[in-house]
């Protein structure tokens, strides 16, 4: 469940961002057309990595071992 | 040449494809073509092609303004030697809005110059005067000491010599009075010269002076202590005054000679006091003279420099810009029947109005009867390839450009680069705490952008300012990886919900053993902040890192593929879609993208299954049966169906495209129309860059060997470039690897003693070895690996790259041109 839910944020900030990015610079239909880009990019780089670490930790086959100092 | 992208779907994105350009021919009649040069260089938006290269520089029709802005130029160059070695610095800003002819400058800067040159004259001659002066006055000083101390100790010795017998061997005897006091049956005839002589030689010159005379002198010699100018050299130097005695003519010329060679400066000097003393004051006054009249040449001198350094920046800009206009001047060819001068150039289409609006307002200007012609010619030449970038896409827009400037109108890899970039550095870099020391230098480099643009930085400076939104990027990605990976300075921190992983048991007796359990929920972002410190860390950490390496560089990979695919639609290519793009995508996902799904599953399902054993028995043996390394049902269907895919993919890119470029041609030829000009593939290297007709060979072996090797380069690059994103592992592993050994083998370590001086030494190591180790060479490091990722690994899945720049003719790049 936190795995959708998490998922869910990343779509809801990414909509934010490119709504601000909209509203800032509106610079043409062409230029616009970047910062949609560049924000979709950015959004989904950052949604993979973490959803690879998430996904990683799910299912651990191995548990930390704590080392013998303290 | 432009085509409109896609179906209309979406509008063309900016920066994606280089702006259309069209080649211009522009007429100008021969009064109105410098003005109209000087308004298309102020637009800055026409590049000029040489339309007069056969010819020397000397046959050119403006050869000779150019020799005189030449001359303008030398003259500027020498005046601004004088002012720096004068001190005088030059106003810094332009008053654009005066226009000064380049007559008058060249006559202002004729009577400067020779002005300048007069003074300096006067002024070293006076200069030299004054010196010889000197030393003079100085020689008068000492020589007139020593003769002064040789009366007394003649006056005290007569007395002495009256009482008692004198010692013959006195050297210290004053010679002129022994001359009176001794028998005066001979009279020798004693003569005196005096000088200067540089201190270094003196030991040589008295001992030379003594052996060419076989001692028959006396020489003395006197310490000055300041050191004197020497008049010949101009330099500062330490002398010593020297008086020689000497009898008989041959010893005089012969210690002339020498002095003469030892380049030491001799001056008269009278025995009779009363002379020397009006000779003193004689000789005072004169230098106080000569320092009042040097000091007014001087001052006059700097009021002229002064003038000058006034009006300096805008003569240089003037001369300057002159010469530009008349080099490009050149460059057009001379219409003589029509007394005009044509242009050809390439200009982006969308300037088209404005160059048309600089050509009207330069006929007004020039007072010319007839308006200059502007008119688009069509041309099979490759156009330049032109990007408007502004000040925050100009850096990406470099580092691509610095592997290759894209074909004209190709897809532009730097769209995506400007957020993968950052992203892979980030991925190698990642610590929050590091993130924020890279974003506060940044965060200064651009909050003082104005100030610091205008000034002159030092080359390493230069280039960190020219990429300071790329480090501003690469620093908030940092950031956001940082958190990721739970890394402040090495340290984790729960900063999101606590741990998930707890002890079996109430002791924790198997803590150190057989390791904790997770008990709560996955650490909802990022890395658990459990594990730094642990036995387990590295396994852990490395399995991870490795993984999501490979799917972020299927991923990128991915996308080079995909506008590979945009490329091809773009320019109407359906071969290179069917049999390019498709078999290529097949390929990569049914290995590659096939291995990232694995990896996702087995991470879903917490399986144990062994990947490699998975992959390589794929290949080795695919009938066998998986047994435990079973991820899902039928596996080995799907395995022995992407593998049979991939296989078939191999031949798919290979040899259709050759044979079907050969039938398009002969379709060609037997319509004997023009090829279309979009049909511009990659591998089809039919239309040389000279225009024309557009003759049009077609080798078949060439086409088949170069996709031969594209195939190959493809199918192997997939597993070695899959394997290059590893590097993001490694980077990341060395980062945090190093931080960590800092933190603990440093801070920990001063920490530990409980003494405050070793702490502040502690610290101030740490700090010396964060900024220089991880923050300055980890961020190049990465920085570099991140790029080579994206030249090699991304852009060799689309990207040609073998375009030119748009170079337009402009002045206000005209940085330190020397020519």
């Amino acid at each position: 469940m936190g795995f959708l839910i998490t998922t869910l944020i990343f779509v809801v900030v990414g909509i934010i961002a490119s709504l601000c990015v909209r509203i800032c610079c509106n610079r043409g239909p062409s230029t616009n057309l970047l910062h949609l880009t560049l924000v979709i990019t950015a959004t989904v780089c950052c949604w993979m990595m973490w959803a690879i670490v998430y996904i990683a930790q799910m299912n651990p086959l191995i548990v930390p071992i704590l080392s013998e100092t303290e | 040449m432009a085509e409109s992208h896609g179906g209309g779907c979406c509008p063309p994105m900016d920066l994606m494809r280089s702006e259309p350009m069209h080649l211009v021919q522009v007429i100008v009649p021969m009064e109105s073509a410098h003005l109209t040069v000087s308004y298309l260089g102020d637009l800055g938006l026409v590049q000029f092609k040489d339309l007069n290269s056969d010819k020397s520089p000397f046959q050119r029709t403006y050869a000779a303004q150019i020799k005189r802005c030449g001359e303008m130029a030398r003259k500027i160059r020498f005046f601004k030697e004088q002012m720096s070695k004068a001190g005088v610095t030059p106003k810094e800003t332009i008053d654009k809005e005066i226009d000064i002819d380049l007559d008058d400058v060249e006559v202002k800067l004729g009577e400067l110059e020779a002005e300048l040159v007069e003074i300096n004259a006067n002024n070293d001659k006076l200069q030299r005067s004054y010196n010889e002066l000197v030393e003079y006055k100085l020689v008068l000083e000492k020589a007139g000491e020593f003769f002064a101390s040789a009366h007394r100790n003649a006056n005290a010795q007569r007395s002495e010599i009256e009482t008692e017998q004198v010692d013959e061997d006195l050297l210290e005897a004053p010679l002129l009075q022994e001359e009176k006091s001794v028998d005066t049956t001979k009279q020798v005839k004693l003569g005196f010269l005096t000088g200067l002589v540089p201190r270094e030689k003196s030991m040589v010159f008295e001992r030379i002076l003594f052996r060419a005379t076989r001692g028959n002198i006396f020489i003395r010699q006197s310490v000055i202590e300041e050191s004197v100018v020497d008049p010949n050299s101009g330099e500062k130097a330490e002398k010593n005054v020297f008086v020689v005695f000497y009898s008989g003519e041959r010893a005089k010329s012969k210690i002339l000679k020498i002095c003469e060679a030892f380049g030491a400066n001799r001056y008269p000097f009278s025995e009779d006091l009363g002379k020397q003393a009006q000779m003193m004051t004689e000789v005072s006054g004169r230098l106080s003279e000569l320092k009042t009249t040097i000091g007014a040449g001087l001052d006059h001198r700097n009021i002229l420099l002064e003038t000058i350094g006034d009006k300096f920046e805008q003569w240089n800009f003037k001369v300057r810009k002159e010469k530009a206009i008349y080099h490009t001047l050149n460059m057009l060819s001379l219409d003589v029947t029509k007394k005009c001068l044509v242009g050809e150039g390439w200009s982006p289409v969308f300037a088209a109005t404005e160059v048309q609006d600089a050509l009207q307002r330069a006929a007004v200007d020039s007072n010319s009867q007839v308006g200059s012609i502007f008119q688009v010619l069509r041309t099979k030449e490759m156009p330049p390839t032109f990007f408007r970038t502004n000040k925050f896409t100009t850096a990406f827009q470099e580092i691509v450009d610095a592997y290759g400037v894209a074909k004209y109108q190709e897809a532009n890899p730097s769209v995506f680069t400007i957020v993968t970039f950052p992203f892979l550095f980030a991925v190698m870099f990642g610590d929050w705490g590091h993130g924020i020391c890279l974003l506060l230098a940044t965060m200064y480099l651009i909050l003082r952008e104005k100030k610091l643009s205008s000034q002159k930085l030092g080359d390493i400076m230069e280039m960190a300012f020219g990429g300071r939104y790329v480090i501003f990027m690469m620093s908030l990605f940092s950031i956001y990886t940082g958190l990721i990976y739970n890394e402040f300075f090495s340290i984790p921190y729960p900063l999101f919900a606590s741990s998930a992983y707890e002890c079996r048991d109430v002791s924790c007796s198997e803590a150190t053993t057989i390791g904790l359990i997770k008990t709560r929920d996955t650490y909802p972002f990022g890395v658990d902040p459990v594990w730094h410190g642990t036995r387990s860390e590295l396994p852990f950490l490395n399995s991870l890192k490795m993984k999501m390496s490979i799917l972020i560089g299927v991923a990128q990979m991915n996308l080079g593929i995909i506008m590979s695919f945009f490329n091809a639609k773009f320019f109407k290519s359906a071969v290179n879609v069917w049999f390019q793009f498709v078999p290529q995508m097949i390929f990569l996902n049914c290995l590659f993208g096939y291995l990232s799904v694995l990896i996702i599953i087995k991470w879903c399902t917490g399986s144990q299954a062994d990947l490699y054993h998975v992959m390589i028995y794929m290949f080795l043996s695919p009938m066998d049966d998986l047994g435990e390394n079973q991820l899902f049902p039928n596996q080995k269907i799907v395995q022995l169906t992407f593998l049979f895919l991939a296989l078939v993919s191999v031949p798919w890119m290979l040899l259709p495209k050759p044979f079907i470029l050969k039938k398009q041609h002969e379709a060609r030829h037997q319509g004997l129309s023009y090829a279309h000009l979009d049909e511009t593939d990659e591998s089809l290297q039919v239309e040389t860059n000279g225009g024309g007709h557009g003759h049009e060979e077609f080798e078949f072996s060439e086409i088949f060997v170069h996709q031969l090797i594209h195939t190959i380069e493809f199918v192997l690059g997939a597993v070695s470039n899959t394997a290059s994103y590893l590097r993001l592992w490694a980077l990341s592993l060395a980062h945090s690897e190093l931080s960590s050994v800092f933190y603990e083998k440093v801070l920990l370590m001063a920490w530990g003693f409980n003494n405050v001086f070793i702490l502040i030494i502690g610290i101030l190591v740490f700090i010396f070895a964060t900024v220089g180790v991880l923050l300055v060479m980890e961020t190049l490091s990465a920085f570099l690996h991140a790029l080579r990722l994206h030249w090699v690994e991304y852009q060799n899945k689309f990207y040609e790259g073998d375009g030119y720049k748009f170079a337009p003719f402009t002045f206000t790049l005209d940085g330190n041109e020397d020519e």
